[in-house]
C-alpha cells in the first residue's frame, strides 16, 4: 500500500456518490467513483484497489453480487452501504464476505472510521475479522449467536448483551485460547487505543463474568492473565 | 343467568334446540285439538244411544197407549236417579233434541255406579279368558227427559268405556319425529358449522400470527360461496401487505438516499455548529422515517419468538445507554424468562428509556415477575402526565404539550410502536403517574 490508499466508490446515485468522492479525497484517499458494478468490475482489473465502498441497492447486477465477486477473486476489504435497516439485509452482506458495513443515511467521519480501521488490521497483518455472519459459536455451555446478538444458556433461554458486551464476547469467541490485552480488545471491539485511565473493558469483562462464570469471583470461563490481559479458556465450536 | 347457560351459543346448537322446541309445541297443540275432538266424539257416542230411545219412544208414543218401550220408561213423577251427574252429556243431549226438533222441559243424566251388564260377545270374550276388568268397564248411563210438565221418559244406555289413554302414544310419536327431522338437521348442522370453524380459526390465525391459510371450499352452497369469500379477501389482504411493505421499502429506500446525499455534503460547510445541527436534523429526520416505517411493519415481525431472559434484556440495553452516557440505571431484578421477539422488546425498551431521559431527566428500570406476567417498568422524575392524556400519548403523532418545540422531539411515534410491538406480544403498554412524582410506563408481558 502506497501513501495513499485506493479506494473504489461504487454508487448508483450520482448525488451521493460524487460529494462522497469529494470528502474521502479530502481525507487523504486516491477515489475512483464509478456509477455501476459493471464499471467497477472493470476498475477492479486496471487497477490496484485497496478497498471498495460499494452501494447494495444498484440497478442491474447489485452490490451483494459484486461483493461475493470480490471475495472470490482477490482479499480486498469491502466496505457495505445499504439502506436497510432489517436484520436480514446486514446478516446477508456479511455472508457475502463484506467486511462491515454502514447504514444510510451515514455519517461521512465514521466511514472514514471504519475504513482506517480495515487498514489498520490489514497493516498490521491480522486476521479478516468477517465481524457477524450470522454465526453460533458454541462454547462451555453456551452459545453466543452472532445474528441475535445473545448468549444462549443450557436451558435454551437468551441472554441478550449490551453491543459493548457483545463486541467483547465475540472478540474472545473468535480467539479462544488467546491472551488479548486489553489494548488489543479495545482496538478489536472498538477500533480506538485506549488512554491510560481506561477502565471500559475491565468494567465490560465483569459484566460478562456475571452473566456466564459459573462463579464470577472466581472465573474459570475468562480467565485473568497477569500482566497480560484476558484470556477465553474453553474450546469454541463455530455452528 | 343459568338461562344462558342451557341456551347453546353455536348456531347448529341453537337451531337444533329452536326445532326441537317449535316441535315439541306443534305435537302439543295437536294433541291437544286431537284430544279436544276425541272428548266430544266419545260424548257424542255416550248420548246418542240414550237420545234416540227417547227419540224413538217419544215418536211412537202417539199411535199406541203409553206403554213403555223397549229400554224406555213413561213416568208421571221425577224419578230418583243415583249415581255421578253427568252435566256434559245434559248439555250434548239437550243439543241433539234441539237438533231433531224435540221440545223438552228438563233433562238429568247419571251414571250408575255399577257397571252396565256385559254384552253377549263381552260375556265369550271374558269367559274365554281375556280381560275385561278394570276402569274399561263400561258403566250404565241413566237419562230421565221431562218431555212435558210433570211427563217423564227414562232410558239407560252403556257409557262406553273411558277412552283410552294415548299419552304414551304422543311421546312415541314425537320421539320419531324428532328422529326423522333432527337427525338430517345434525347432518347439515355439521356440514355447515365445520367451514364455519375452520373461517374462525384461519381468522384467527391471522389476527395472531399476520398470516393464515386459505379455507378448503366445501359444505352448502351459500357457506362455500363464504368461503371463495373469505379466501379472496384474504389474497387480497396479503396481496395489499405484500404491497405494503413493498412500498414501504421502496420509501425507505427513496427517502434515504436523499438524506445520506445531505449527509455526505454537510461535512463540506465550513461552520462546525452549522454543520453539528444540520447532521442532527437529518438524524432526526432518518430516526422519524425509521419509527415510521416501524410502526407501518408491526405485527408483519419476521424475527421469531424465543426464550428470553427478560432482566437480561433490559440489563442490556441500559448498559448501552450508560455506555453513551445518559442517565439511565438498573435495579437489580431475578432472572425472568418469557417467550418473545427480543430485537422488538429492546426496540420498545429503548424508546421508554428515551422518553424517560428526554421527558424526566433519567431512566430507572427495573424487571419485576407478578401473576402470570413480567413487568418492565422505566421510572422517571419528570412531571409525569395528566392522567386524561395518558391514552392520547399511545396515539400516533401524539406528543406532550410544548415539546414540538424541543430539538429532541421526534415524530410522536415512539409510544405508538411500543403499544403496537406490546399487542403483538399479546402484552400491555401502561402508563401510570407514581406516587413520588414522576412517570412509570411498563411493559407487561404474559409469561
Amino acid at each position: 500500500m502506497t501513501e495513499r490508499p485506493h479506494l473504489l466508490l461504487v454508487d448508483d446515485e450520482r448525488s451521493i456518490r460524487e460529494p462522497l468522492a469529494q470528502y474521502l479525497s479530502r481525507n487523504g484517499f486516491r477515489v475512483t467513483a464509478v456509477e455501476s458494478a459493471a464499471e467497477a468490475r472493470i476498475r477492479l482489473n486496471a487497477n490496484a484497489i485497496d478497498l471498495v465502498v460499494l452501494d447494495i441497492m444498484m440497478p442491474g447486477e447489485d452490490g451483494l453480487s459484486l461483493c461475493r465477486h470480490i471475495r472470490e477473486t482477490s482479499e480486498t476489504p469491502v466496505i457495505l452501504l445499504t439502506a436497510k435497516s432489517e436484520e436480514t439485509d446486514r446478516i446477508v452482506g456479511l455472508e457475502m464476505g463484506a467486511d462491515d458495513y454502514v447504514l444510510k443515511p451515514f455519517s461521512p467521519r465514521e466511514l472514514v472510521a471504519r475504513i482506517k480501521v480495515i487498514f489498520r488490521r490489514v497493516a498490521t497483518g491480522g486476521q479478516r475479522v468477517t465481524a457477524p455472519d450470522g454465526a453460533t459459536y458454541a462454547f462451555a455451555d453456551w452459545l453466543l449467536k452472532t445474528q441475535e446478538r445473545v448468549l444462549v444458556d443450557r436451558e435454551g433461554v437468551a441472554l441478550p448483551l449490551s453491543t459493548a458486551e457483545y463486541n467483547l464476547m465475540l472478540a474472545f469467541a473468535t480467539r479462544p485460547n488467546q491472551v488479548l490485552s486489553r489494548d488489543q480488545l479495545l482496538d478489536i471491539t472498538q477500533g480506538r487505543e485506549a488512554n491510560a485511565f481506561d477502565r471500559a473493558i475491565d468494567n465490560q469483562i465483569s459484566r460478562l463474568r456475571k452473566k456466564i462464570e459459573p462463579d464470577p469471583k472466581n472465573p474459570t470461563l475468562i480467565k485473568t492473565v497477569w500482566g497480560g490481559g484476558y484470556t477465553l479458556s474453553a474450546d469454541v465450536r463455530k455452528l | 343467568m343459568t338461562r344462558f347457560r342451557l341456551w347453546p351459543q353455536s348456531l347448529v346448537g341453537q337451531i337444533i334446540l329452536l326445532v326441537a322446541i317449535a316441535l315439541f309445541v306443534a305435537q302439543a297443540i295437536n294433541f291437544s285439538l286431537l284430544l279436544r275432538e276425541r272428548n266430544s266424539l266419545t260424548l257424542t257416542a255416550q248420548t246418542a244411544p240414550a237420545v234416540y230411545r227417547i227419540v224413538d219412544a217419544l215418536d211412537n208414543r202417539g199411535d199406541r197407549p203409553m206403554r213403555d218401550r223397549p229400554r224406555a220408561r213413561f213416568s208421571d213423577t221425577a224419578p230418583q236417579l243415583t249415581g255421578d251427574a253427568r252435566p256434559e252429556v245434559e248439555r250434548r243431549a239437550l243439543a241433539m233434541f234441539a237438533d231433531a226438533g224435540l221440545r223438552i222441559y228438563s233433562i238429568r243424566v247419571v251414571e250408575a255406579n255399577e257397571p252396565a251388564p256385559l254384552r253377549r260377545w263381552e260375556r265369550l270374550r271374558m269367559r274365554a279368558g281375556g280381560d275385561f276388568a278394570g276402569d274399561n268397564r263400561p258403566r250404565r248411563l241413566v237419562m230421565a227427559v221431562q218431555y212435558e210438565p210433570g211427563k217423564w221418559v227414562v232410558t239407560q244406555s252403556r257409557s262406553g268405556g273411558r277412552p283410552p289413554r294415548f299419552g304414551g302414544w304422543l311421546i312415541g310419536q314425537t320421539l320419531i319425529l324428532y328422529v326423522i327431522v333432527l337427525v338430517p338437521l345434525l347432518w347439515v348442522g355439521r356440514r355447515l358449522a365445520r367451514p364455519l370453524g375452520q373461517l374462525t380459526r384461519s381468522a384467527q390465525q391471522f389476527a395472531h400470527t399476520g398470516s393464515a391459510d386459505p379455507v378448503e371450499e366445501r359444505g352448502p352452497g351459500d357457506v362455500r360461496d363464504l368461503t371463495m369469500a373469505f379466501n379472496a379477501m384474504r389474497s387480497r389482504i396479503f396481496a395489499m401487505l405484500d404491497e405494503k411493505d413493498r412500498m414501504l421499502g421502496a420509501i425507505g429506500h427513496d427517502l434515504r438516499t436523499p438524506l445520506a446525499s445531505l449527509r455526505v455534503r454537510t461535512e463540506s460547510v465550513e461552520d462546525e455548529g452549522e454543520r453539528a445541527r444540520m447532521s442532527q436534523t437529518i438524524d432526526e429526520m432518518n430516526r422519524m422515517l425509521e419509527d415510521i416505517l416501524s410502526l407501518a411493519r408491526a405485527g408483519r415481525s419476521t424475527e421469531t419468538a424465543q426464550k428470553v431472559d427478560l432482566s437480561a434484556l433490559a440489563d442490556a440495553v441500559v448498559e448501552d445507554f450508560v455506555e453513551l452516557g445518559s442517565p439511565a440505571t438498573m435495579a437489580d431484578s431475578e432472572r425472568a424468562v418469557a417467550s418473545v421477539r427480543p430485537q422488538q422488546i429492546r426496540r420498545a425498551l429503548r424508546n421508554l428509556i428515551e422518553n424517560a431521559i428526554v421527558y424526566g431527566e433519567r431512566a430507572h428500570v427495573s424487571v419485576v415477575r407478578e401473576d402470570g406476567a413480567i413487568r418492565l417498568a422505566v421510572a422517571d422524575d419528570g412531571p409525569g402526565i395528566a392522567e386524561d392524556r395518558m391514552e392520547e400519548m399511545m396515539e400516533p403523532f401524539t406528543r406532550l404539550e410544548g415539546s414540538r418545540n424541543r430539538e429532541t422531539g421526534g415524530a410522536g411515534l415512539g409510544l405508538a410502536l411500543v403499544r403496537a410491538i406490546m399487542a403483538e406480544h399479546g402484552g400491555a403498554l401502561k402508563l401510570t403517574n407514581r406516587a413520588g412524582g414522576g412517570l412509570e410506563a411498563s411493559l407487561v408481558l404474559p409469561v
